[in-house]
């Protein structure tokens, strides 16, 4: 259609029509992939990201974009109080989720620890940069250390964040002696390690246990397990009678935990990799035997039906709803019913009870939090972050924590004699302070969260809802997940 | 016998219209800048092995990574399914809507466009967790609650690999189509009346006044909502995040974005990432020159 009489002849009308549409193509294309392709960032950090408070579930697992491992980092320089001397030293503190000025639990906790190391090193000044939760900080996390080697000199970081930046040669090495490593639980320890050294502090060892609601098992007539310990086939028989429709016509069901919890695989044994992570071995007659134990609970039907899609906050929501009486979920959710005293009041209508015991010893699920100092130059500021790192996941944080949140802080401690400060402030933490001793800590593996995500996950999804065999799922696992355990290990 | 158009070379074309390149530099700046460059980029990134401090050059092994790998090839087919239906689903809701719209007087018309449009402001995080509530496996999920209504039992909605990627697609399905009522009915508004006037005079019925006018006449807005449509299609993301977990049981829900977030965020494999990012936008250019060249018509806009 012609606009005016000035319009040009027909070739240029042309020309320019498909030159239009060749910009108009472009310009839909590349905004397109502008859209959903990620580019490699280049920005500088501004704020400082710090590791999530409870370790990372399956679901949101970190981002192991390491690069090509290569040997870790020389010994560092003792990091003990001597070696600081009276020299006024400055070190930078990240920390995810510290706002100053705010009541959160992060910046009470973090000033309260500045202020108790300060009363001890008085040359040594901490400034804190804060950041928020998510992978945006996650990422000026990984630039900030790995692109530009500078940054935090202290900072907190989970699991597959150590791994990565191990492998960048980027931690310095925790000067641990053998009271340190007596001292640490082990499964904590071997978590950190990295071809065969510790790379980072322990922090917290979070397991994963039950949380029982009193009121369901009176009226299901159920006895609560003794001491919270109980088997297998008693968890079951509890869950099986405490499944149940009341006269109102509401729905309650034995059991619910998060969908990305692989806590009953382990329970007759079996462990995802070898000892010396080399072999997947989430395909032996154990792991099997642990699938088979999962895979009642939905057969029974005593899972809500939304089984496979509870994110930890729906499973949570059906506890507080009264409406599933057994729930697995780690400690902070303590801290959510200790919230609500009126409605929720600990050995009246809630207990915990450890996760049941199979075939195996007592094990359970766990995750943990690291403290981790950057690899630098500076040994007076290494020195300083490293006293810190010390400090931070220590026994003498406990009492300086106190008046503050300490069993936020600690949650509990991965090291034992760190571990009473968390167990003295409520009676449901004393129990879950016992639990580290039996929790098996996920090794680092820089992969696992695409052997999680890409291959196990949807393996146990069609195993649940009645699509494939135990058996059959482990097997069709196995061999993709070992190119992963193998890419992980080069 | 055809006559050979007159020559109109590039530098008259420039000295006649150069100037009016002029206006739009500063956006054309700005897009080489932001746009094309890092897209350019990320072509260049699906070529290397990139992680987060850098990348060593593979040539098209990611390619051939993601040709042999099951869950991309999962994740593609859904997404192309889900456009499929979507894509067509809006485009006949649209034109239905607007053509039940278009006999109102002049001021209902307007209040029912602005009806339509406003729901399209809401943030759609928020809509995607109401409809995971609606598909909620639970008796309390609406979707549920309404089948109970009927003596029918609950279905597991999105809690099934069986049922996610539909309950997907009917989030998306039926919620009413704004825009394409708007640009519809504007349209529609624009077709002149004497072409209805001259089919009444020769007895057409509406049937044939919608199928040889009102249809044919629509086809450059039809055109430009089928392209835009397919790519926010191609482009699922929130809803299969947040309704599904990202991926539902057994990646039942899976989409080439939500695996190229996966891939590059969560897994840290950048270069990979790209080489989706590349194939998913191959796939869009692909079907959006399907479409101009097969829905094209002399009718300019």
């Amino acid at each position: 259609m012609r606009l005016n009489d000035d319009s040009p002849p027909s070739v240029a009308v042309s020309s320019r029509r498909r030159f239009l549409r060749s910009l108009g193509a472009l310009a839909a294309g590349t905004t397109l992939v502008a859209a959903c392709g990620p580019t490699q960032p280049a920005a500088a950090p501004t704020s400082a990201p710090e590791p999530t408070s409870a370790p990372k579930p399956a679901g949101a697992a970190p981002t192991p974009a390491a690069a090509a491992p290569t040997t870790a980092a020389a010994a560092p320089a003792q990091a003990t109080p001597g070696s600081l001397g009276n020299k006024q030293i400055s070190i930078e503190w990240w920390r995810r989720n510290y706002t100053p000025g705010s009541q959160n639990a992060e910046t009470i906790t973090s000033d309260a620890a500045v202020k108790g190391f300060r009363d001890r090193f008085p040359n040594v000044s901490i400034t804190i940069q804060g950041g928020p939760f998510g992978p945006e900080t996650d990422q000026k996390f990984d630039i900030a250390i790995l692109q530009q080697h500078a940054g935090p000199d202290v900072f907190h970081t989970t699991g597959g964040d150590v791994l990565k930046y191990a492998a960048a040669s980027q931690l310095a090495p925790p000067p641990f002696d053998d009271n340190d490593r007596k001292d640490f639980n082990s499964s904590a320890l071997q978590a950190t390690t990295y071809k065969g050294q510790a790379v980072a502090y322990p922090l917290w060892i979070v397991p994963w246990y039950e949380y029982i609601n009193l009121e369901l098992f009176k009226e299901a007539g159920v006895e609560p397990p003794k001491d919270g310990s109980w088997t297998y086939q008693q968890f079951m028989d509890a869950a099986k009678k405490l499944t149940y429709k009341r006269p109102s016509g509401t729905q309650v069901y034995g059991f619910a935990q998060g969908n990305d919890e692989y806590a009953f695989l382990l329970i007759d044994g079996a462990r995802p990799y070898s000892q010396d992570l080399k072999q997947w071995t989430f395909n032996t007659p154990q792991a099997e035997s642990g699938f088979n134990k999962w895979l009642a609970l939905p057969q029974g039907k005593l899972e809500p039906p939304d089984y496979l899609t509870l994110k930890p906050n729906d499973a949570e929501a059906h506890f507080a709803n009264k409406d599933v009486a057994i729930l697995q979920r780690p400690s902070a959710f303590i801290n959510v019913l200790n919230g609500k005293p009126q409605e929720w009041k600990f050995g009246e209508n809630w207990d915990i009870a450890n996760f049941p015991k199979g075939d195996a010893d007592q094990s359970g699920w766990g995750g943990l939090g690291f403290i981790a100092v950057r690899e630098q130059q500076d040994a007076d500021k290494k020195a300083a972050a490293h006293a810190f790192a010390r400090y931070l996941t220590g026994p003498d944080i406990g009492p300086d924590l106190q008046k503050a949140t300490v069993e936020y802080w600690l949650a509990p401690s991965a090291r034992t004699s760190a571990a009473g400060a968390y167990a003295a402030y409520h009676p449901a933490k004393a129990k879950v302070a016992k639990m580290g001793s039996f929790t098996y800590v996920l090794p680092n593996v820089r992969t696992w969260s695409e052997i999680d995500q890409k291959v196990l996950r949807p393996a146990t999804d069609a195993v649940l809802e009645g699509k494939k065999q135990p058996k059959q799922a482990l097997e069709e696992v196995a061999p993709q997940a070992q190119a992963l355990l193998d890419e992980a290990n080069k | 016998m055809r006559t050979a158009a007159p020559r109109y070379s590039v530098s008259a074309f420039a000295a006649r219209y150069g100037w009016s390149y002029i206006f739009i530099a500063p956006t054309l700046l700005f897009f080489a800048l932001f746009t094309v460059v890092p897209v350019l980029q990320a072509f260049t990134l699906s070529l290397q092995n990139a992680t987060i401090v850098g990348g060593t050059w593979v040539g098209f092994a990611n390619f051939v990574t993601l040709a042999g790998d099951p869950i991309f090839r999962l994740a593609v087919l859904h997404t192309v399914v889900y456009a499929l239906i979507t894509v067509a689903a809006q485009i006949f809701l649209a034109l239905f809507i607007a053509g039940l719209l278009q006999p109102l007087p002049k001021t209902a018309q307007v209040f029912y466009r602005a009806l339509f449009y406003l729901p399209l402001v809401n943030s759609a995080i928020l809509v995607a967790m109401v409809w995971r509530w609606i598909f909620n496996p639970n008796p309390f999920g609406l979707a549920n609650a309404l089948v109970q209504l009927f003596g029918l039992s609950p279905h597991p909605w999105i809690g099934s690999s069986d049922e996610a990627l539909a309950a997907v697609i009917l989030s998306t399905v039926l919620i009413i189509p704004g825009g394409g009522v708007v640009l519809y009915s504007a349209a529609m508004g624009g077709i002149p009346k004497e072409l209805y006037e001259a089919a009444d005079v020769e007895g057409a019925s509406w049937y044939r006044k919608w199928r040889h006018i009102t249809i044919p006449l629509l086809r450059p807005t039809t055109l430009y909502l089928i392209v835009v449509y397919t790519i926010a299609a191609f482009q699922v993301f929130e809803r299969v995040y947040i309704m599904t977990n990202g991926g539902g049981p057994n990646n039942a829900t899976i989409t080439i974005v939500q695996l190229i977030y996966s891939t590059a965020f969560q897994f840290g494999r950048y270069g990979l990432a790209s080489a989706q990012a590349v194939v998913l936008f191959v796939m869009a250019v692909a079907v959006a020159v399907i479409q101009f060249r097969w829905l094209q018509s002399d009718v300019e806009y």
